[in-house]
């Protein structure tokens, strides 16, 4: 009875493991739609109100770092929890997204640089542009590497 | 890096799920590292020498050996 009670336990235990990296990974997902959710609401308090002082627009203009430094923690603690394989798979992606970026945003530069900016060539990589590269490159990595050690 | 740790898991009948539990790694881990598509870290390799109490280069073996 003792023994099938532990077996069972030891079955459950991956599911388990699992169930909290989905939690921390939705946790995780959660500071990152406050904070986005924060800049947004300040944008629009900034544009509202433009008689306020430039000390009072840079106080205002701050205030989303800080779910966007608890979104950082958070992202630190779930990257220490993960396997040195899972690991090194994070490490390939994040590097493959920041180098694939800066091509990306050099290759526009030089486009823009050359004359061709306008209805086909962006002009230059705005931060909303840098983000979106930098998350679809990862994506893009994350599969490449997991393919890669599968 | 050559391994024997596929051999050494079938003759204690675990799954690579069971070993990866004991290692508290992943599944894939494990795979890869059968696979020989991931040479583990060190601390990890001795983790599984000690697991199945045998040495080091009785389980690891260099590319060229």
């Amino acid at each position: 009875m003792s023994n099938s009670t532990t077996s069972g336990e030891n079955e459950r235990r991956p599911e388990r493991a699992a169930v909290k990296r989905a939690l921390r990974s939705f946790e995780l997902s959660a500071w990152l739609a406050l904070a986005t959710l924060v800049y947004v609401i300040t944008l629009i308090l900034v544009r509202r109100h433009p008689g306020w002082s430039p000390s009072e627009k840079i106080a205002v203009s701050l205030v989303p770092i800080l779910p966007g430094l608890f979104y950082l923690k958070k992202g630190i603690q779930l990257l220490r929890e993960l396997d040195e394989l899972q690991r090194r798979i994070q490490f390939e992606a994040w590097l493959f997204a920041a180098i694939g970026t800066v091509i990306v945003g050099t290759v526009i530069n030089v486009f823009n640089a050359n004359g061709l900016e306008g209805k086909w060539v962006a002009h230059g990589l705005e931060v909303g542009g840098t983000y979106l590269t930098m998350f679809l490159l990862w994506s893009v990595g994350v599969v490449i590497a997991n393919l890669r050690y599968r | 890096m050559k391994n024997r740790l596929r051999e050494l898991r079938a003759e204690l009948q675990w799954s690579q799920g069971e070993l990866a539990e004991k290692l508290s790694v992943s599944r894939q881990t494990i795979n890869a590292i059968e696979t020989e598509k991931y040479d583990p870290s060190l601390p990890l390799a001795f983790k599984i020498s000690r697991l199945f109490k045998q040495p080091l280069e009785r389980i690891f073996t260099p590319d060229g050996d």
